[in-house]
């Protein structure tokens, strides 16, 4: 009964990967990174397209 | 009466009184100041002095021995032996803590979960959670702790400990330097060893990749950094026309059988094939020649078998069709396996995959294009599951007049490139019209054309050889980083001081580079077996297998790297580059001032030092992390957890895309030694390839040298949806960490054929 219950849904505690470049190398997931480079890629904004900010 | 001694670790031992003189005696005769009996007199004189200060039966210390050596040895005037004493027991302590040290960060190593320890997690690229990846770092907190107790001058080893300066990769210090730009054409001429076993020189598409990717791997575990192939397009090119050329005769045989309803026409055609080879100097050539050489072929063909002219022509037409789409294919397959390749193979133990780049998009012949086609839809398409590519990193290369215009022969290809970019974050750009780069440039001769390092790393001028200022067979030999955010908070606003410290300091990075360089220089070629063994590194093909590698590491670079320009100038003047213009005349000043240091040591050295722009992978919270201890948190200046990378305006400054690359510009034609720009778009507009294409033209114009287009890339591994994901997957509904049905995922697999895995690990 619970293996049947454990079949009937997939993807439990799987987590979304998120790739991100870190010194022009890409890092599949962000798990590996370091407390500071997780810090810069937290404060990273977006820039726009405009001629101003 | 003393019996005993009492050792650091506790241990009771017998005193012998001859050991005391035994010791004075070295540093006696180490000075000169004096023979074995002014020894055993001072010897003497300690024990009285330890009889006077213990207790009866207390054993005296190991500490208090030494501290009544040094006593006696004032008290008889042995001056500069009892300094020369003191300096041999502080750096017999110095190395005592390094061990105690050691074992501490080895137990951690070995003890605490990777996601619990910085430490762990300092290079990204190695799981420190693995066996293999725990034994590398093991090794690296050996050799750091060797390389700092031995091998730095105590003036070098402090400015590294306590953060004035960054020795990069300093566990490899004694063994081997950075990296190099694998010409793959010269390599696999005649065919190349791996150490076991020769491999013969590749005979198509397939096997060239496969051999790209062995030659990555081979030469990563001979240096320390990464490596790359500065000529992916032009190498793999002739891998393409191999295959051609074996594909078109192996079709023209079998469409000949066929019509013949025989099978045993192969050496009649191919003598056909290569009498048309000989009248027309080369054998048939994907999209060239194709008139002159199907022509005649045809032409023999209706001779040979009787076949009207219209129908030998047909035929032909047919066979070259074919023969290009089945090339085509394996192309495809070729750079497919390629790319599947560089993401699951090891090196080092198995603990890393290679850190590889690739550079193309110049190549213009038939078979160039195609290689770059297909790697760039290879790449598009992902790995088994559609995963985006980690490996390599793919840099295009972008040229006037070659493919950055309408009408450039591979102007298609830039196109695409953007396309695929927008899409998988690779490739980033490389702009050889940007006039530091373009001042090598000759037409015809790639290896003239820059090429970079995926990091950024760049090898070009050649001052000890300024006939080879070519990117190929080269790369670093180490680098430093200066903490310049340091260096103006300790000058508290005071300009000239700052330019005084910064003078210092590089003079101290420029003499340990130096005397690293003496370390590696020692070398032999046995210690490369495939850099220098195989004549990857340029005149190493040269030298024997017992010759030292001194000279040709001279085609190398000593670079001096630099962080945290944002904070220097916050922390000097009161606000970055970002925020004003005369800022950014500021920020120029200190660039320059360094770049024209690194030009007069290579000058008066004869050895290529650069400036770079330094990659900050672990250094970035390193450096931050001790100047607030020092320090406190300095607004704009010590107040996060990160120093900003090299040159670039600080992440979290406003500024749009079009400001941040005029910005940033100028500081690539300064730092020779490598740079990277970086513009963060968001997920709508990057999908949007004009937008993400104007930015990339706005990188050309201001003269950018080396420059990639940050977005994210989420995927989720269940339903396979890759895009931008916020809490919610757009795709299946599920937020992070819940399941969905079986139910729905069938339901997904119908909507999605192909593109929702069947197995995502998690089940």
């Amino acid at each position: 009964m619970a293996a049947m219950q454990r079949q009937s849904v997939v993807g439990k505690d799987v987590p979304f990967e998120r790739i991100r470049r870190i010194t022009g190398y890409l890092v599949g997931t962000m798990d590996k990174w370091n407390d500071a480079k997780k810090a810069e890629e937290h404060d990273r904004v977006k820039h726009g397209l405009g001629p101003n900010a | 009466m003393i019996h005993s001694v009492m050792k650091r670790d506790g241990r009771i031992v017998l005193y012998d009184e001859s050991k005391i003189a035994g010791a004075i005696l070295k540093a006696l005769d180490a000075t000169g100041e004096g023979n074995a009996s002014d020894a055993a007199k001072i010897a003497n004189a300690v024990h009285a002095k330890l009889e006077e200060q213990t207790m009866d039966g207390e054993p005296p210390r190991i500490e208090q021995i030494q501290d009544a050596v040094e006593y006696e040895l004032m008290k008889e005037g042995y001056e500069t032996t009892a300094k020369a004493y003191i300096l041999y027991r502080a750096n017999r302590t110095r190395i005592r803590e390094a061990n105690t040290s050691l074992m501490r960060t080895i137990d951690e190593i070995t003890n605490v979960d990777a996601r619990q320890s910085d430490m762990k997690r300092d290079n990204a690229n190695i799981d420190g959670n693995t066996a293999m990846g725990s034994m590398l770092q093991i090794g690296t907190a050996g050799a750091k702790a060797y390389n700092e107790a031995y091998l730095l001058t105590p003036e070098q080893a402090k400015a590294h400990r306590e953060g004035d300066i960054h020795i990069h990769d300093f566990d490899f210090y004694s063994l081997t330097t950075t990296c190099c730009q694998i010409d793959i054409i010269k390599l696999f001429k005649g065919g190349f060893s791996t150490g076991h076993g020769f491999l013969r020189e590749p005979q198509g598409i397939a096997s060239y990749a496969a051999l790209a990717a062995i030659a990555i791997q081979s030469n990563q575990n001979d240096q320390h950094g990464g490596q790359s192939i500065p000529n992916f397009d032009y190498g793999m090119a002739l891998g393409v026309a191999k295959t051609f050329r074996k594909s078109y005769t192996r079709k023209l045989t079998e469409s000949v059988e066929d019509l013949l309803d025989q099978e045993s026409q192969e050496d009649t055609v191919k003598a056909l094939v290569d009498q048309v080879k000989t009248a027309v100097g080369d054998g048939p050539r994907l999209e060239t020649d194709v008139a002159e050489f199907d022509g005649r072929l045809a032409k023999l063909l209706a001779e040979q078998y009787g076949f009207a002219p219209e129908r030998a022509q047909h035929l032909v037409a047919t066979v070259r069709r074919r023969a290009t789409r089945e090339t085509d294919r394996a192309t495809y397959q070729a750079m497919e396996g390629f790319v599947h390749n560089l993401n699951t193979m090891h090196s080092r133990a198995g603990a890393q995959t290679p850190f590889s780049s690739i550079n193309y998009g110049t190549d213009t012949s038939p078979e160039g294009r195609m290689v770059i086609r297909n790697i760039l839809m290879a790449t598009d398409a992902g790995l088994g599951h559609g995963e985006t590519c980690i490996f390599p990193i793919h840099i295009f290369k972008v040229k006037e007049g070659v493919n950055y215009n309408e009408g450039d022969p591979n102007y298609d290809l830039f196109k695409l490139s953007c396309k695929v970019s927008a899409k998988r974050l690779f490739p980033n750009y490389v702009f050889l019209d940007s006039p530091f780069n373009l001042q090598y440039y000759k037409p015809g001769h790639p290896e003239t054309e820059v090429a970079t390092m995926g990091c950024r790393t760049r090898v070009m001028g050649n001052v000890y050889d300024p006939d080879r200022q070519i990117s190929f067979s080269r790369g670093n030999l180490s680098f430093t980083s200066i903490n310049l955010p340091r260096l103006a908070i300790e000058s508290h606003g005071d300009e000239a001081l700052f330019y005084k410290k910064l003078d210092q300091m590089m003079d101290l990075v420029a003499k340990q580079l130096l005397d690293r360089f003496e370390i590696q220089a020692e070398k032999h070629v046995y210690n490369f077996p495939f850099l220098m063994g195989q004549g990857v590194w340029l005149d190493s093909d040269k030298l024997g297998p017992n010759d030292t590698v001194r000279e040709v590491l001279k085609h190398g670079t000593l670079s001096i790297g630099f962080i945290g320009l944002a904070e220097t100038l916050t922390s000097l003047y009161g606000h970055h580059h970002g925020e004003s213009k005369e800022m950014q005349e500021k920020g120029l000043a200190i660039v320059r001032h360094m770049r024209e240091y690194c030009d007069r040591k290579s000058q008066a050295m004869r050895m290529n030092f650069t400036l770079l722009a330094t990659p900050a992978e672990g250094l970035s919270g390193r450096f931050v992390r001790m100047d607030q201890k020092r320090y406190g948190k300095i607004p704009g200046v010590t107040d996060r957890e990160y120093y900003t990378n090299s040159f670039h305006v600080p992440v979290w400054y406003p500024i749009s895309a079009f400001d941040k690359i005029q910005i940033e510009a100028p500081y690539h034609a300064l730092t020779n030694a490598g740079h990277i720009s970086y513009v963060e778009l968001d997920g709508d507009t990057a999908n949007n390839v004009e937008a993400f294409e104007s930015v990339v033209r706005c990188m050309h114009d201001a003269g950018i040298g080396y420059g990639s287009i940050n977005h994210p890339v989420d995927r989720d591994p269940v339903c396979g949806y890759v895009g931008v994901i916020g809490d919610v997957c757009p795709r299946c509904g599920r937020r992070e960490g819940e399941p969905i049905s079986e139910a729905k995922l069938r339901e997904l697999r119908k909507m999605y054929p192909g593109g929702v895995p069947t197995f995502c690990g998690c089940e």
